[in-house]
């Protein structure tokens, strides 16, 4: 299987404070890997490393086999790589059905025009329906995001991000602040996917992390602890320990 | 918590696993279409009611387009500017310079002045457009003081503050003479507005518009979609270039001059009080805005010499302290408030 995203080395410092350091992992084609790790361990910073968000003190990112290291962040969108925010980071002034027609028409390059007409642009209603039903949205349609509930603007936060059709896709804390009953959206949008595109997704929750990932990768104090298949991850005791354990603590 | 959440998620879904592609909520109706065809008759109204202020109010059409087009810049892209005379500016002397040296043909001049604003706008913005907040201000302000500079010293094309005259421009179309009470210049001043606010109006729902006002509340939102910021702020800016820029070849063609006045730093802040006062963001404002500052301006000037000043202050702050949002926000407050009041009389 080809390898579609590759980090090596990967460090960031804060001033003195080391959030990540030298992180190596890679995801091939198909994966369905979870990143975990205890509150503040790194996991969000990683993220914003490798989607370019944050400039890197020092690694290297390859994505489908081309170094993106010191490209943009919207430089790495254009070539797959995809993520959703921990924190719902939407448009407040724009209904759910804008931010769907948004990210469709950014996708395949269609911004530029200055006197189409979004409402009649051929396709673009169908999949905004869909990617909407899909997530539950599609009542929510006309109603502006700043007045939307918490749960559904993780939706569609999720929504725009699988509309963009990722080779790599970063889910960060998707299910948080959604309600119980409808994390199971959020894993069959995902199984819809092409199966040839790689997802890393950021959980705390177990249950879905069992429920979706293949494999797991453990984060703990800005180092990489361990990674490998979730049922090896699950039952090491270093994990249990800094991670299960701490959160069992906590709750 | 939780059961809030889960409230909010089930209003209006059948059930948390139905795939309801088809519950799509129906469009918000949208009246934004009428502004453009109820200027063009209130225009052709008052052709007929003030036969005497038709050079007023051609001026007012004029300065409308430019208005409108500091909409696009201000109410779509959120960029804060005080120098956007340099656009009108550029487009009144280019046409000024056209007119006197080249053709006389004003659907000509119109052209060469939105080209040369367009021009003048992609790539001073390309240069500024980096910045943003109160150093992006600066550098428009300077911008406006060097194309006014320049256009003072170059007198022997410009007129230097003496001012550029003797456009005197074809009959429109090879039709219609620029008569001397002004009918031909108001009329094609309307048409041209009218003409602006459609082409304005398709630019903000198209694709583009809809990116740009994307860019205007988290550019790095816009960026996590894969769209460069800067590229559509650019384009904006040198969109609402040509439109500045044919508002100043607009009045060129109608007043037969141009003077220093045009590329200043108080033209460019009236801009900014017509459009705020009328209410960012719906195109429509900037037209409202424009006529109730040039029509309360004008008749204040005219009733008390001495004061009138003043009186434009206190009606200036009148408006921004009771309503926000603009002149064009209160119809919007109204609805709203008789929109509550009907579902109160439901219930
Ligand atoms: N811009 C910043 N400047 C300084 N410190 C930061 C910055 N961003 C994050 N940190 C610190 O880095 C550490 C890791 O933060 P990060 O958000 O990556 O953790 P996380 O694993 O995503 O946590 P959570 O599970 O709460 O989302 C924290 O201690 C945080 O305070
Ligand atoms: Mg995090």
């Amino acid at each position: 299987m080809t390898i579609l995203l590759e980090v090596q080395g990967l460090s960031k410092n804060f001033g003195g404070l080391q959030v990540s350091s030298d992180i190596s992992m890679s995801l091939k084609a198909g994966d369905r890997c979870a990143l975990i790790g205890p509150n503040g361990a790194g996991k969000t910073t990683f993220v914003n490393l490798v989607t370019g968000v944050l400039p890197p003190t020092a690694g290297a990112i390859r994505l489908d086999g081309r170094d993106v290291t010191k490209l943009s962040a919207a430089d790495r969108v254009r070539r797959g790589l995809i993520r959703s925010f921990q924190v719902a980071r939407l448009f407040k002034s724009m209904t759910v059905r804008e931010h769907m027609e948004l990210a469709v028409l950014q996708r395949d390059r269609r911004t530029f025009r200055l006197f189409a007409s979004v409402a009649k642009t051929a396709g673009l209603a169908d999949e905004v329906a869909e990617c909407l039903g899909l997530m539950g949205l599609g009542a929510a349609a006309e109603t502006p995001v700043g007045s939307l509930a918490y749960g559904q603007q993780r939706l569609l936060e999720i929504a725009l991000a699988l509309a963009m059709r990722p080779k790599v896709l970063i889910l960060d804390e998707p299910a948080a602040g959604v309600p119980h009953s409808e994390s199971q959206r959020i894993l069959d949008a995902i199984d819809r996917l092409p199966k040839d595109l790689a997802v890393l997704m950021i959980e705390h929750d177990m249950d879905l992390v069992s429920r979706f990932a293949s494999s797991i990768v453990v984060l703990a104090q800005g180092k990489l602890l361990c990674s490998g298949a979730t049922r090896d991850v699950m039952a090491d005791p270093r994990v249990r320990e800094v991670y299960l354990g701490s959160r069992a603590n906590a709750h | 918590m939780s059961a809030t959440m889960t409230d909010g998620l089930s209003k209006g879904t059948t059930g948390p696993m139905t795939r309801d592609t088809t519950a799509l909520a129906a469009p918000r109706r949208d009246f934004g279409w009428l502004a453009a065809p109820i200027t063009g008759a209130l225009g052709l109204a008052a052709f007929w009611l003030f036969p005497e202020d038709l050079g007023l109010m051609t001026r007012i059409a004029a300065t409308a387009l430019y208005v409108l087009s500091l909409d696009l810049v201000l109410g779509y892209c959120g960029i804060a500017t005080l120098g956007h005379a340099a656009m009108f500016g550029t487009g009144a002397y280019a046409a000024g310079i056209a007119a006197v040296h080249l053709v006389n043909d004003p659907l000509v001049l119109l052209l060469i002045g939105g080209a040369a604003g367009g021009v003048m706008a992609l790539v001073t913005g390309g240069l500024i457009l980096h910045a943003r907040g109160l150093t992006l201000l600066m550098l428009t302000i300077a911008v406006t003081q060097i194309v006014q500079e320049v256009a003072n010293k170059a007198r022997d094309w410009t007129g230097g503050s003496d001012g550029l005259s003797g456009v005197d421009p074809a009959p429109l179309l090879g039709l219609f003479r620029f008569d001397m009470f002004g009918r031909t210049s108001y009329l094609f001043a309307v048409a041209v507005l009218v003409v602006g606010m459609v082409a304005a109006r398709r630019i903000v729902r198209s694709p583009f518009g809809l990116a740009c006002r994307g860019v205007k509340e988290d550019p790095l939102r816009i960026s996590a979609l894969g769209g460069s910021p800067r590229a559509y702020l650019v384009t904006m800016y040198a969109v609402a270039g040509i439109f500045a820029g044919v508002a100043g070849a607009l009045t060129a063609v109608s007043s037969g001059i141009v003077g220093l006045d045009s590329v200043s730093f108080s033209w460019s802040a009236e801009a900014l009080v017509m459009l705020v006062l009328g209410g960012t963001g719906r195109l429509y404002g900037a037209v409202i805005g424009t006529v109730a500052f040039m029509t309360v301006h004008h008749i204040l000037a005219a009733t008390d010499p001495f004061h009138w000043m003043l009186f434009i202050g206190l009606f200036l702050m009148g408006i921004v302290l009771f309503l926000p949002g603009g002149i064009a926000s209160g119809g919007e407050r109204l609805r709203a408030l008789l929109a509550r009041k009907g579902e109160g009389d439901q219930a």
